[in-house]
C-alpha cells in the first residue's frame, strides 16, 4: 500500500511540476501502462501475470539533465503475487557538446553485435522478468558516467559503480532432480561496500563511415555471478546443502567493430578476454577465458537478417572427473564422496552458467525481421543453437500496431537441451507463449 | 538520405543531360532547381500524417536538423512523437559519390546502431512517402527526357522524365519513372508522378505552400503524397524553420546521439 500511495504521489508531484516549469525549461513525461501474460511452461499454466505502469520524465534545463523510468506493477510471478516499485533509471547530470556527466541509477550496454556482447558487463539483467520484450530485464545500478568526444566520430567513457549489484537468475525454481531435494538456495553473498570492491571501466569508441568500433576494460565484479556451496549439513538424516550466489571479480579487456560493406551487409564483431585470479580453485570463479562473436546483417527481399557465430575458448581448461563411489561402505567414507559429490556436481554447474563446459564452445544465432502493413505489423524470429552443449531455443514474435496509441504484441518462448543442462533446467519454467497489451502515452 | 523535405521536391533534381525541346537542359533546369531549393544548414520540426482508406489517421512527429560539411551533407532526424519512438534519433550521411551512411540510436537499447542504406524503397515512417522520396536522387543511374509543356494549377510547367537505368536502380529507388512538373517561372516542383515497377501510376506527390527560406530560396511547408493503388494519403507539414545558424559537426556525429 505505500507503494503505491507513494507512487501516487510522485505521479501527482510530476504532473504539477510539469504544469509550473516555465518556457526555458524542457520538460517531457511519457511512458505507458500495459497488462502482459506468459504461461504454458511445464512448472507453471501461468508463469508471469501482472500489470504495469511506466513512467518516464525528463527534465532539460540548458546543459542541466534529469531523466527517469519508473515503472510500477503488480501481479503474479511464478505463483507468487508479487507488487513491484522498480526506478529502472534516475539519474541527474550535465550534457554539453563536448562532455557528458550523469550520476543515478542507469543502464549501460556495450558491444556492437546482438544479443550476444562479450563486453557487455555493466549492467545486471534480471533473467527471470518475462515478458514480450527482453529489454524489460535489464537493470540499472547506481553509478557515475562520463564521456568525453574530443573529436566528431570519437569519444572516451568511463563509468565507476561504487556497489555491486547482481543479475538474477532464479534457479531456485529449476527442478533438479534427486539433487534438488538436498539444496537451499541461501542470501546472496555480495561484496564488502567499500570503494575497493567497486566497478570501473574505460571504453574508446571510434564512429566513422568506413568503419565503428571500441576498445574497452573492465575491471571489477561481474554482474553474471557464480554459486558456491556454502556448507553441507549432515545434522539430519539427509545432507543439506547450502547453495549462494557469489560473484566474482575480473579483468576484461575488450574490442568490438562494425564495417558495412556496401549497402547490402554489416559486418559485425566483438571479443572480450576475461582474466580471473583463483588460487583456491573457487567453483563460483571461471577460469580466463576468450569470448567472441562475429555476425553479419543483410537485407534480403525487405527481411533483416542477422547470422552471427558465437564461440568461447576457455584458458587452462581441465575436465572434470566424476568421483568415483569408495570401495566399502566406511560411513565416512561415504560422508567424502558424497561431499565429493556435491562438489562435483555444482563445478559442474557453475561450467554451464560460465558457458566452459568444453576448452572451446560453439554456438549460433539467426534473426530475422520483416516489417508489414506500412510497419503496422513486424514480425520477428530469433534462432540459436549450441553445437557444444546441443542447446536450442527458438523465440517467435509478432507486434502490431492497432493505433498510435495502442500496441500488442505476441509471440512464443522454446529452449530445450538435454537432461542437466542449462537449458533443459530452464525450458520447465521458461517455455510458453506471451500476449501483451499496451497503451502508450 | 539528406534534407527531408527538401528532398520532398526531389523532382527539381532529376534531370539529365539532355538538351531540351524548349531552350534549356534538363541540366540547366536541374541545376537552377537545385539552386532554388538549396537550403543550406537548416533546423525544422515536422508533422507526418497518415490517413488510410478507411478514413484512420496516424501521427508522427520529426525534428530535423541538417548541415553541409567538406561536401558532405549531414542530417540528424530525432522522433518526438508517438511517445514509443520518442527520442529515437536517425543520423544520415548523403555520400555523392557512394551509399549513404546511415545509424540510428533508439533509447530502448541504449546504443548507437550502424544500420544498411539500401532500402531507398521501403515506406519512410510507415507512410507514402518512401526513403527514396526523402533522397537526392543520384542523377548519374537516371536517364532523363523533357516530355513537354503543360498548364498545371495555372502555371506552365516542364514535364520531366525520369528512368533508372537499368532494373537494379528501379527496383532500389521503388518505381520506374517519375514525371515531375516544373514551374518554368520559378523552377520549383508543384507535382511528381511515380509510376510503379509495372508501369502503373502508382503515386502522387503534391508539393504546396512553397515560402522564401532566403531571397532566392523556397521550399514547400506542405507536401502530399497520395497512393491511387490503395488511397492512402501521408501528408507533411512543416511547423517551424530555422535557418542561418550553421550547427556544429559534432552535432552529426554518431557518437552523440545518445
Amino acid at each position: 500500500m505505500k507503494r503505491i500511495i507513494l507512487f501516487s504521489i510522485l505521479i501527482c508531484t510530476v504532473l504539477q511540476a510539469q504544469a509550473q516549469w516555465n518556457g526555458n525549461t524542457d520538460f517531457n513525461i511519457h511512458g505507458y501502462g500495459r497488462g502482459s501474460v506468459y504461461g504454458g511452461s511445464k512448472a507453471y499454466d501461468l508463469t508471469s501475470v501482472f500489470a504495469e505502469l511506466s513512467l518516464q520524465a525528463s527534465v532539460k534545463k540548458g546543459p542541466a539533465i534529469l531523466e527517469s523510468d519508473i515503472r510500477f506493477s503488480t501481479g503474479m510471478f511464478f505463483n507468487e503475487k508479487d507488487t513491484r516499485f522498480r526506478i529502472r533509471e534516475l539519474y541527474a547530470g550535465y550534457k554539453s557538446r563536448k562532455v557528458d556527466v550523469f550520476l543515478g541509477n542507469q543502464i549501460v550496454i556495450w558491444g556492437r553485435t546482438d544479443g550476444f556482447n562479450p563486453t557487455n558487463n555493466i549492467s545486471p539483467n534480471d533473467y527471470f522478468f518475462l515478458s514480450s520484450d527482453p529489454a524489460d530485464q535489464q537493470q540499472s545500478n547506481f553509478m557515475l558516467k562520463m564521456q568525453y568526444r574530443p573529436l566528431p566520430g570519437v569519444d572516451l567513457e568511463l563509468v565507476a559503480i561504487p556497489f555491486y549489484k547482481m543479475s538474477s537468475y532464479r534457479f531456485d525454481l529449476f527442478d533438479m532432480g534427486e539433487l534438488g531435494n538436498y539444496l537451499l538456495f541461501v542470501d546472496d553473498m555480495l561484496p564488502e561496500r567499500i570503494l575497493a570492491n567497486g566497478t570501473y571501466a574505460v571504453r574508446v569508441n571510434f564512429e566513422y563511415p568506413a568503419f565503428g568500433g571500441s576498445v574497452s576494460w573492465f575491471q571489477g565484479y561481474d554482474p553474471y555471478h557464480g554459486f558456491n556451496v556454502v556448507s553441507v549439513n549432515w545434522a539430519s538424516s539427509q545432507p543439506v546443502i547450502r547453495i549462494a550466489s557469489v560473484p566474482y571479480r575480473k579483468t576484461a579487456i575488450g574490442a568490438d567493430l562494425a564495417v558495412p560493406v556496401g549497402n547490402y551487409m554489416i559486418v559485425r564483431a566483438e571479443a572480450s578476454y576475461s582474466h580471473t585470479k583463483n588460487p583456491e580453485n573457487k567453483m563460483f570463479i571461471p577460469n580466463p577465458d576468450l569470448s567472441y562473436v562475429v555476425g553479419i546483417e543483410t537485407n534480403v527481399l525487405d527481411f533483416i537478417i542477422i547470422g552471427q557465430y558465437i564461440g568461447k575458448f576457455t584458458f587452462d581448461y581441465s575436465p572434470l572427473s566424476v568421483p568415483a563411489p569408495p570401495k566399502d561402505s566406511n560411513p565416512a567414507a561415504l560422508i567424502q564422496y558424497t561431499e565429493k559429490y556435491i562438489d562435483y556436481e555444482n563445478r559442474l554447474f557453475n561450467r554451464k552458467v560460465f558457458n566452459q563446459q568444453e576448452r572451446t564452445n560453439h554456438a549460433v544465432s539467426l534473426t530475422i525481421t520483416r516489417s508489414f502493413a506500412y510497419d503496422v505489423l513486424s514480425a520477428e524470429c530469433t534462432a540459436y543453437y549450441n553445437f557444444t552443449s546441443k542447446e536450442w531455443l527458438l523465440r517467435p514474435k509478432l507486434n502490431w500496431r492497432i493505433s498510435d496509441a495502442l500496441m500488442a504484441a505476441v509471440g512464443g518462448h522454446y529452449m530445450k537441451g538435454g537432461e542437466k543442462t542449462l537449458y533443459g533446467y530452464s525450458s520447465a519454467i521458461m517455455n510458453g507463449a506471451f500476449a501483451e497489451l499496451k497503451v502508450i502515452f | 538520405m539528406k534534407l527531408l523535405l527538401k528532398s520532398i521536391v526531389a523532382g527539381l533534381l532529376m534531370f539529365g543531360c539532355t538538351p531540351g525541346l524548349f531552350g534549356q537542359s534538363a541540366a540547366e533546369i536541374s541545376r537552377k532547381s537545385t539552386e532554388v531549393i538549396d537550403l543550406g544548414s537548416t533546423q525544422m520540426d515536422f508533422t507526418i500524417y497518415i490517413r488510410d482508406n478507411k478514413g484512420s489517421e496516424r501521427v508522427r512527429q520529426l525534428t530535423m536538423i541538417s548541415g553541409v560539411f567538406n561536401g558532405v551533407g549531414k542530417t540528424l532526424v530525432r522522433f518526438t512523437a508517438p511517445s514509443d519512438v520518442q527520442g529515437t534519433t536517425l543520423l544520415i550521411y548523403d555520400n555523392k559519390d557512394k551509399e549513404d551512411d546511415m545509424w540510428i540510436y533508439m533509447p530502448a537499447l541504449k546504443k548507437v546502431r550502424r544500420i544498411i542504406s539500401s532500402e531507398r524503397g521501403k515506406s519512410f515512417m510507415g507512410s507514402e512517402f518512401t526513403n527514396a522520396d526523402m533522397s537526392k536522387p543520384n542523377q548519374a543511374v537516371f536517364n532523363y527526357s523533357l516530355l513537354g509543356t503543360t498548364v498545371y494549377d495555372g502555371k506552365e510547367c516542364w514535364m520531366v522524365q525520369s528512368e533508372g537505368r537499368d532494373q537494379t536502380i528501379s527496383k532500389a529507388y521503388g518505381y520506374s519513372k517519375s514525371v515531375s512538373y516544373i514551374d518554368k517561372n520559378s523552377y520549383l516542383s508543384y507535382k511528381v508522378e511515380y509510376y510503379d515497377l509495372s508501369g502503373n501510376l502508382h503515386r502522387i506527390l503534391t508539393s504546396l505552400d512553397y515560402k522564401n527560406v532566403t531571397k532566392t530560396t523556397f521550399f514547400s511547408y506542405r507536401t502530399v503524397m497520395e497512393n491511387v493503388q490503395n488511397k492512402r494519403v501521408s501528408e507533411m507539414v512543416v511547423n517551424k524553420v530555422e535557418t542561418g545558424t550553421k550547427p556544429g559537426e559534432e552535432l552529426f556525429s554518431p557518437n552523440a546521439l545518445q
